[in-house]
């Protein structure tokens, strides 16, 4: 199994005037290709930081961080930009879908990007709107769609430019129970199908669908366990 | 919720887009409708000839009380006669009685016109001949026979254009006068048209229609004098002065009872009008493109600021900065652009309009057309680019998080 996400003593340490307020303190962590995660913590524990230097969003102040392999470390704006296009796909809590936008048209964004040519655009579009289920929504706008098929949509984007990893920050945070248990029936489905997928979420029942949860707690990983079958039953 | 942002997109895209045509229509109207005037005005003053010297009777004095300029009591036609003969850069001399309002009836059609009457030398001195038909002879001046001889405008208001005018009776005044001519089509100078007035014989216009009111002899409003060339001008000028005081007894520092003007010092005064006129409304045009780009760009500064949600998941999904910058850029110039070029042909259209509606040349000046379209983009690229440059900024977790 390839290793997709290695952290080597990662710490992120933010200046507020004098004071130095460390977020993260030499985090080591690494996930494998096809890993279904949870990152787990209270607010302040230094997970949302963990999953902006995962999904490149951020740097962090030391260590170093290879995404299926780069050394992400030494690369610029512009090269992280990139990496974020070619190999993540983000899941937002309120799905961050553009409004004036059709579903094909938002799940096209990413490869706009990407410099793909705009009849395969609309092929790959088409293509990961069926894989959410959602091919007879292709030209609705957000607001036609109720928050399941928003966050369906938003998943075909992350999808659509085949990343090795999904990242998603609370998908179902935004949404009631039945819709929850099917957007983490997709999540759980997609896994299965080979698509490694960290989940930062505060929810057990969410974190209890993956296979291993990681627990921070004022910016160190505090518990790391490989998920049993029994603790995944009991929930 | 969607379709209320889609909707304000679009009234937001419209209403930048207007500050922009607006802006370049009016700077493209204004200055094509200023060098219109400006032309037509040169090439009729050039067709009245440069050669001409006018004679106007200025305020008579009674008992030091000034009765007003113009009134017709200074000069007659007995002066008007004496400098045709008495200065020899006069080569020709004709004088003119003019009444602004006259009614002139046609069986039931009822106009109000110009009549001026005049001598033999005015299509001349005027530039100005018949089209159809003569202009009224000697012979008619000396006996004030009742014959009219009509402008164009005046013969199309009375007339059918399928219909004869020359030989036909109208009513000036209630008297019956023949129409023995039509004038061709001048057009307008300055204020006065051309074209808008009924020409009577100078001896049966003092009789009939204005009154004699001078001490002595016929009373003229003034008179129109022709010398040689343009150069004679001066001295023509310096002798009429001469002449009319020597014949008026005025001795300076007495004041003058008329005035002389010349038609190149009318062209002069009046291009310099013209030319400032059009350059303050020019202005005017530029900073209502000034405003407009201020328009554009607080616009585009709160599209920004709306759209943090939408730059940060663009930078999320792989955008660089750049992209970003590009996007917001492009967004500005084709706003700018398409406002533009809807401003050129708005304000080309309403040129011509004025043009066609007040009959003077459809000129527009090349440069008005670059420059309008070159300040709207520079301004949409600068209003726009400072607030894209920010957004290509925005930190994208800030962005995504932000609501």
């Amino acid at each position: 199994m390839a290793t997709i996400i290695l952290l080597k003593d990662i710490t992120k340490t933010y200046h507020l005037e004098a004071i130095d307020v460390p977020v993260l303190k030499r985090v080591n962590l690494s996930i494998e290709q096809g890993e279904y995660v949870a990152i787990m913590g209270a607010s302040g524990s230094g997970k949302s930081t963990l999953m902006n230097i995962i999904g490149c969003l951020d740097r962090p102040t030391s260590g170093e961080y290879f995404l299926a392999g780069i050394n992400l470390t030494t690369l610029d704006d512009d090269e992280l930009a990139d990496i974020r296009n070619q190999y993540i796909g983000f899941v937002f809590q309120q799905f961050n879908l553009l409004p004036r936008l059709t579903s094909l048209a938002n799940v096209m964004l990413p490869m706009i990007y990407a410099d793909v040519d705009r009849s395969q655009r609309i092929e790959q579009a088409t293509e990961a709107l069926a894989q959410v289920g959602l091919s007879d929504r292709l030209q609705n706008s957000p607001n036609q769609l109720s928050g399941g098929q928003q966050q369906r949509v938003a998943i075909a984007r992350a999808l659509v430019n085949h990343p090795a990893l999904v990242l998603a920050d609370e998908p179902t945070g935004a949404l009631d129970s039945q819709t929850s248990q099917e957007i983490m029936d997709l999540l759980t489905e997609l896994n299965q199908q080979g698509t490694t997928i960290v989940v930062v979420t505060h929810d057990v029942d969410v974190a209890a669908r993956t296979k291993r949860v990681i627990r921070m707690l004022d910016g160190v990983i505090v518990e790391n366990t490989q998920a049993s079958i029994d603790f995944r039953l009991k929930n | 919720m969607a379709v209320e942002t889609l909707w304000s997109n679009k009234v937001r895209s419209g209403l930048t887009m207007l500050g922009v045509i607006i802006g370049i229509s009016s700077v493209i109207a204004i200055t094509s409708i200023g060098q219109g005037v400006q032309k037509a005005t040169e090439l009729k003053i050039e067709a009245l000839g440069t050669n001409i010297l006018q004679v106007l009777a200025a305020s008579a004095r009674t008992g030091g009380i000034s009765q007003g300029a113009g009134s017709a009591s200074t000069l007659t036609w007995e002066d008007a006669q004496a400098i045709a003969k008495q200065v020899p850069a006069a080569t020709a001399v004709a004088a003119f009685l003019y009444s602004p309002n006259i009614q002139v009836v046609r069986g039931n059609v009822n106009i109000s016109t110009t009549g001026i009457g005049t001598d033999l030398n005015f299509p001349r001195v005027s530039n100005i001949q018949p089209q159809q038909g003569v202009f009224f002879s000697q012979q008619d001046l000396d006996i004030a026979k009742p014959v009219a001889v009509l402008g164009s405008k005046v013969r199309d208001d009375l007339f059918a254009a399928s219909e004869n005018a020359i030989g036909a009776d109208i009513r000036i005044r209630g008297k019956r006068y023949k129409v023995i001519g039509v004038m061709e089509s001048k057009g307008s100078v300055g204020p006065q048209d051309m074209d808008d007035r009924v020409y009577l014989s100078l001896t049966n216009m003092s009789a009939e229609i204005v009154g004699n009111n001078a001490l002595t002899g016929v009373a003229i409003n003034g008179f129109l004098l022709e010398s040689s060339d343009a150069d004679q001008l001066e001295s023509a000028q310096f002798q009429v002065t001469n002449v009319l005081r020597l014949r008026h007894h005025i001795r300076p520092p007495q004041e003058d009872d008329f005035r002389v003007t010349n038609q190149v010092d009318i062209i002069k005064t009046f291009t310099s009008i013209m030319g400032s006129l059009t350059l303050m409304v020019g202005a005017i045009a530029g900073i209502s493109l000034v405003v407009g780009g201020i328009g554009i760009a607080n616009i585009m500064l709160v599209s920004v600021m709306e759209r943090t949600r939408e730059i940060g998941l663009r930078k999320a999904v792989g955008a660089t900065s750049g992209a970003i910058l590009n996007q917001f850029l492009m967004e500005a110039i084709v706003i700018s652009s398409i406002g533009g070029a809807i401003g050129i042909g708005l304000g080309i259209a309403l040129a011509f309009t004025a043009a066609t509606l007040f009959k003077f040349p459809f000129v527009v000046p090349l440069w008005s057309v670059v420059v309008g379209f070159g300040l709207s983009l520079i301004v949409g690229v600068l209003a726009g680019g400072i607030p894209a440059r920010n957004a290509a900024k925005l930190d994208p977790i800030l962005a995504l998080h932000g609501e």
